[in-house]
């Protein structure tokens, strides 16, 4: 058959050379962009300790901070979502309805009001500190959009490996845990990775709760020492390094995942 | 569509009565009863509002009201982005190098408001206990260095809720403001549980950008005028309940 040959060949003409995003040379846009952070990180408070070094010393227990409720609220949503997911694609009528309403209800509202609404309106009722308060409002919120990504990830694979495995004995469950998803789990892996990198920037936002994260810690230096350009600047670097130190990592283990797609 | 908008800004600023008058624009943080809040019919009112008015009254100034957030009030005041700032704003000495500040025009201190039940008198009675504040007041730099677990809130209403829920053992804040929630929103929940003794009179002023002395000048000619005529004293009264 000749005619894809030629179809290539035209289209080949036709394609500006966009770089691939794949090509990786020594000039990225990932290291241009760390060089310059790490170089500011370290320059700023050298050519002028007054006030970026006392930023950098001011800041550490927020970084902590926040990365403790990254870590607690993605493994929470992660649990959440993989029981959404599975809840969503539930021949049991009752178990989808809830994990659809769960969904649709919690995709609707910002994030930002479910964390005023857990803490300050259903505090009255249930008395949580505010690291607890901050960490399940972000799973639950993160839960339901992990839900869409386990549901999704469970979809791509083919539904003939579910008859094929029905027919070898297995029942509904046994398919699920030993044949779908140890398949799905490469599907799953890499936008789980992306959502935690978005939870870790949306933790900014539990900084209203009074929880004394990265940009917490940064407004309270602010507000006394009225240096807020200095102290944004250094806040912004600061979640800049971390996020492009995470995305590098999720890259990587994107590769090694699909590793056997590209045989 | 720009020639549009500046042709109606003219018309708008031509025939407009008090055009001669200076307009002052005040940033105020409305979250702060009973000195400066916003009332149910969304107008920005209070002490501060009705003692700036007065005064503008006295000086031949317009005031204008912008609510602002606290947090940022004053980068907003060094990028120009409004005149001055009418917010309970207390003198200090670091606030005095990055800024100029008015006559005083109201003396406070630093009240500290626990739960009814407490028996806390003093902040080194709540050591290691969480004790709230809004974020960048006196209130909040009160509570450095003295034990207690320092939390900083956006606005102090949130820090009151987070106290009548038992999240924290108490808040510190100046006391119009206290007495605002300890006596009459909250006051079956919470109380004043003392005045903190700060070893510093504080007293608010109206900050304007360091240098503006036109704007400064107009302001405090205004305040020392209310002051003189007593017009301050039925201010306290209507909004603070005591002259």
């Amino acid at each position: 058959m000749p005619e894809p040959k030629s179809f290539k060949t035209e289209a080949k003409d036709h394609t500006p050379p966009v770089p691939s995003p794949d090509n990786h040379g020594l000039i990225s846009a990932w290291t241009i962009a760390l060089c310059v952070t790490i170089a500011l990180i370290i320059l700023l408070p050298w050519m002028q300790p007054d006030p970026y070094l006392n930023i950098l010393r001011f800041i550490p227990d927020g970084i902590w901070v926040t990365f403790e409720i990254t870590v607690l609220s993605i493994s929470l949503a992660i649990v959440i979502g993989l029981l959404t997911g599975l809840g969503r694609i539930s021949s049991n009528r009752f178990i989808n309805l809830i994990a659809s309403l769960y969904v649709e209800v919690v995709r609707g509202i910002p994030l930002l009001v479910q964390l005023f609404y857990i803490y300050y309106a259903l505090g009255r009722f249930i008395r949580v500190p505010d690291l607890v308060a901050a960490v399940i409002a972000m799973a639950f919120c993160y839960g339901a959009y992990m839900g869409e990504v386990f549901r999704a990830g469970i979809k791509s694979i083919n539904y003939g490996q579910v008859e094929a495995s029905l027919s070898l004995g297995f029942n509904h469950r046994q398919t699920m845990v030993y044949v779908i998803l140890p398949q799905a789990w490469r599907t799953i892996m890499p936008p789980v990775g992306n959502e935690f990198i978005a939870l870790l920037k949306d933790t900014s936002l539990v900084s209203i709760l009074a929880v004394a994260d990265i940009l917490r810690r940064g407004r309270e230096y602010a507000a006394e020492s009225f240096n807020y350009f200095e102290t944004y600047t250094m806040i912004a670097l600061i979640y800049l390094l971390i996020t492009l130190i995470l995305s590098k990592l999720i890259a990587i283990m994107e590769l090694r995942l699909s590793y056997y797609e590209r045989r | 569509m720009l020639l549009n908008l500046l042709a109606f800004f003219l018309f708008f600023t031509m025939f407009n009565p008090s055009y001669a008058e200076t307009t002052i624009v005040f940033a105020t943080d409305a979250t702060w009863p009973p000195m400066e809040f916003v009332d149910a019919q969304k107008q920005i009112v209070g002490y501060a509002i009705d003692f700036m008015t007065a005064a503008g009254k006295e000086a031949g100034f317009k005031p204008v009201f912008k609510n602002t957030a606290w947090d940022g009030i004053f980068a907003g005041l060094a990028d120009g982005k409004y005149d001055a700032i009418v917010s309970s704003v207390s003198i200090t000495e670091e606030r005095k190098k990055a800024m100029d500040f008015s006559e005083s025009y109201f003396t406070v201190h630093q009240a500290l408001i626990v739960a009814k039940g407490s028996t806390a008198k003093n902040l080194s009675d709540l050591k290691g206990q969480k004790v709230g504040a809004q974020i960048g007041t006196t209130g909040y730099f009160a509570l450095k260095d003295t034990g207690v677990e320092a939390k900083s809130y956006d606005e102090i209403g949130l820090a009151m809720e987070d106290l009548r829920v038992g999240r924290i053992a108490a808040v510190v804040c100046d006391d119009p403001v206290a007495t605002n929630y300890a006596l009459h929103k909250y006051k079956e929940s919470l109380k004043i549980g003392a005045i903190l003794e700060t070893g510093v009179v504080e007293k608010y002023g109206v900050a304007v950008a360091k240098g503006n002395t036109v704007t400064l000048a107009l302001i405090n000619k205004g305040i020392i005028a209310v002051k003189a005529k007593g017009l301050n004293k039925g201010l306290k009264k209507k909004w603070i309940g005591q002259e």
